[in-house]
C-alpha cells in the first residue's frame, strides 16, 4: 500500500469520535423531514411493547414509538449544547479578552467574577434561572452561557497574557495595529489548540446538564420528548420495558462520548505537533 | 501566614459576591416577585401581604442587607410552603447529601490512585491503554444515568440492592451508610474515569525528573521512589483537579438522588423550585455555592501545605 495515508493515533479518536456524534447528528436532522412513527399519538394496542420489526426500539408507557420520541429528543439536546456553548464561549472570550489585555484591577474584578460563578456547582445557576424565569429553552441556555463562560474566560485571560509580550504582538502594536484587531487577527489564533478541545468538550458537558435538568422535570417539558425526561418516564417502567431507559441512555452516551474522544483527538494532534 | 490572610480575605470576597449573585438573580428581575411567586390568579390583596412577608416593601439595598446579616447568624428567612424556617429545613436534609459527597469523594481517591499508579507503571502498554479507554467511556456516562442503568441491573436483576429504598441515619447507621452506598458509586465512577487519567499524568511528568533517576540509581526501590518522592511532588495538580471534582460531584448528586429516590437536599429544591417558594431555593442555592468556594479554599490551603513555593506567588 502506497504511503499516501499515514496513520496517526489521534486519527483513531478523531475518526470514532465523529462517527459518534455523526449519527447522532444525523438522526436529529433526519427527523425533520420523517418519523418512523407518530411521537405524540397514544395507542392503547401498543402500549409498552417490546423491539419488534414495526417499532424496533419498542413503545412507551402510552403506546409511542421510542425510536422516534429518541429522535425528537435528541433535538432539545442538541440545540441546547451548541448555542449554550456558543454563548459561553462569546461571553468568556469578551471577560477573558478584557482581563488579560487591561491587566490590574480589571482583571482581578473579573477573575473575581469568575470564581464566583465557578462557584455554582453545574445545574444549580441554570435551576435557579428556571425557577425565577420560568421553565423553557430561554432560562436553560441562559443559565448554562453564563455558568461554562468563565472556563473560557480563563483560557483566553491566561492565553493574551502569555502572548502579549512576544515580539510579533509588539511589532504589531508598534505599527499601530488597534487593539480589536490585535485580539482577533494576532491573539486569538494562538490560542485554537487550547479553545477547540475546550468548545467541544463544553458542548458534551452542556449535553449532560441539559439532560440532567429536564430528567429533575425542569427541563424540556412533556409532551415535547428529550433525552433526559424520556429518561425521566422510563424510570416507572424500567422493569416492564427497560428499552425506555436504554435506548434514550444509548444516544446521550453516545453524543457525548463522541464529543469527548474529538476532544480528545484535537488535544493529541496539537501535542504531537501535527499539522 | 501572610499568604493564608490573603486567601482567607479572596474567600470572603467570593463568598460575598456569591451572595450577590444569589440575590440578583432572584430579586432583579422584571416584574413582581410576588405577582411572580402567585401567579396571575392572585388577588392584590394577597400580593400586598406576601410583599409585606417577604419584606418586598422595603428597599432592594437593605433587604440584601438584612437577608445576608440574618444568613451570618443562621436565618436564612422562612419558608413558604413548610411554613418553617429555611436554615432548620436544610439543616434536616444537609447530612444526606453531605454523606453522599464524602462518600463519593473517598471512593474516587481509594479507586483512582491505585488505578493511575499501575497506568503510569509502563506507559503505551497494554493496561494503560485499556484504562485510557475505559476511562474515556465511563467519563461520558452522566451520573443519572450510570444510576437507572446500576437500578435496572443490580438493582432488579442481580437483586443486590432494593431499589428506591432508604434507610434514615436516625433509625440505623450502617443502613444508612448501605442505602447510600449505590448512589455514591453512581457519582464517583464518571470521576474515577477522570482523576484516574490525571494522576497517571502527572506522575509520569514527575517520574522523568532528574531527582527520580538519581534516587533510583542509588538503589532505592520503586515502592520508596513512589511514595516518598514521586507520589507527594505529583500532588500539586491532582489536587486541583479533586477540588473541581468536589464541586462537579455536587451538581450530579443533585440528579442521583432524585435516582434513587433518596431524601436529600436535591428533593427540597426541586419542591422549592416548583412551589415557586422563593426563599427556600435562594437558602438552598446560597449553602452549596458557599460550600463549593470552601472547597476551592480548603483545596487552595491543602495546595500551600504540599508546595509551599505557591506562597510566594
Amino acid at each position: 500500500m502506497p504511503k499516501m495515508i499515514r496513520f496517526h493515533p489521534h486519527s483513531l479518536f478523531l475518526i470514532v469520535g465523529t462517527a459518534f456524534v455523526g449519527i447522532v447528528l444525523l438522526l436529529a436532522m433526519i427527523s425533520f423531514f420523517y418519523l418512523p412513527g407518530d411521537p405524540m399519538a397514544t395507542d392503547s394496542a401498543t402500549k409498552l411493547a417490546s423491539p419488534s420489526p414495526l417499532h424496533i426500539f419498542g413503545c412507551d408507557h402510552e403506546g409511542r414509538d421510542v425510536l422516534s420520541r429518541v429522535m425528537l429528543g435528541l433535538r432539545p439536546t442538541v440545540t441546547i449544547s451548541l448555542i449554550g456553548v456558543l454563548i459561553a464561549f462569546i461571553l468568556g472570550m469578551m471577560i477573558g479578552s478584557a482581563s488579560g489585555h487591561f491587566g490590574g484591577i480589571i482583571d482581578n474584578v473579573l477573575m473575581l467574577l469568575a470564581d464566583s460563578i465557578m462557584a455554582f456547582p453545574g445545574i444549580l445557576l441554570a435551576l435557579v434561572f428556571v425557577a425565577v424565569i420560568g421553565k423553557g429553552l430561554f432560562s436553560i441556555i441562559l443559565g448554562f452561557g453564563i455558568v461554562f463562560a468563565p472556563s473560557y474566560a480563563r483560557i483566553f485571560r491566561t492565553g493574551i497574557r502569555q502572548l502579549k509580550d512576544r515580539e510579533y504582538i509588539l511589532q504589531a502594536r508598534m505599527i499601530g495595529v488597534k487593539t480589536p484587531r490585535l485580539l482577533i487577527v494576532h491573539l486569538f489564533p494562538g490560542l485554537v489548540h487550547q479553545l477547540a478541545p475546550a468548545v467541544v468538550v463544553g458542548i458534551a458537558n452542556m449535553a449532560l446538564a441539559e439532560s440532567g435538568l429536564s430528567y429533575l422535570g425542569q427541563g424540556v417539558q412533556v409532551p415535547n420528548p428529550s433525552l433526559g425526561n424520556l429518561l425521566k418516564d422510563g424510570q416507572s417502567y424500567i422493569t416492564s420495558a427497560p428499552w425506555m431507559v436504554i435506548f434514550p441512555s444509548l444516544f446521550l452516551i453516545l453524543y457525548v462520548l463522541g464529543l469527548y474522544f474529538i476532544s480528545e483527538g484535537i488535544r493529541m494532534k496539537y501535542k504531537a505537533g501535527g499539522v | 501566614m501572610n499568604y493564608f490572610l490573603k486567601r482567607t480575605f479572596q474567600l470572603l470576597c467570593t463568598v460575598f459576591l456569591v451572595s450577590l449573585i444569589t440575590f440578583a438573580a432572584f430579586y432583579v428581575i422584571p416584574g413582581d416577585p410576588a405577582r411572580v411567586i402567585l401567579g396571575p390568579e392572585a388577588s392584590d390583596g394577597q400580593i400586598d401581604a406576601l410583599r409585606v412577608e417577604l419584606g418586598l416593601d422595603k428597599p432592594l439595598t437593605t433587604r440584601y442587607f438584612e437577608w445576608i446579616a440574618g444568613a451570618f447568624r443562621g436565618d436564612l428567612g422562612r419558608s413558604l410552603t413548610f411554613r418553617q424556617p429555611v436554615s432548620r429545613l436544610i439543616a434536616q436534609k444537609l447530612p444526606v447529601t453531605l454523606s453522599i459527597a464524602a462518600m463519593s469523594i473517598l471512593m474516587t481517591v481509594l479507586v483512582a490512585f491505585p488505578l493511575g499508579i499501575v497506568a503510569s507503571g509502563r506507559p503505551g502498554k497494554f493496561l494503560d491503554q485499556l484504562f485510557s479507554v475505559l476511562g474515556h467511556i465511563f467519563f461520558a456516562f452522566p451520573p443519572f444515568v450510570l444510576a437507572l442503568l446500576m437500578t435496572l441491573f443490580l438493582g432488579l436483576t442481580l437483586k443486590l440492592f432494593v431499589a428506591g429504598e432508604y434507610i434514615s441515619y436516625t433509625d440505623s447507621i450502617p443502613g444508612f451508610i448501605a442505602s447510600l452506598f449505590y448512589p455514591s458509586i453512581a457519582v464517583a465512577i464518571p470521576k474515577i474515569a477522570i482523576s484516574q487519567k490525571f494522576i497517571r499524568a502527572s506522575i509520569i511528568v514527575e517520574k522523568e525528573k532528574d531527582y527520580i533517576r538519581t534516587a533510583k540509581s542509588h538503589g532505592l526501590s520503586d515502592t520508596k521512589v513512589m511514595f516518598r518522592h514521586i507520589l507527594p511532588n505529583s500532588l500539586v495538580p491532582i489536587i486541583t483537579v479533586f477540588s473541581i471534582i468536589a464541586s462537579e460531584i455536587l451538581g450530579g448528586i443533585l440528579v442521583v438522588e432524585m435516582v434513587f429516590n433518596i431524601p436529600g437536599i436535591s428533593r427540597l429544591l426541586i419542591t422549592s423550585i416548583n412551589a415557586r417558594d422563593f426563599p427556600l431555593t435562594e437558602g438552598i442555592v446560597l449553602y452549596l455555592a458557599v460550600m463549593t468556594v470552601i472547597v476551592y479554599f480548603i483545596a487552595d490551603i491543602l495546595h500551600s501545605l504540599v508546595d509551599p513555593r505557591i506562597r510566594l506567588r
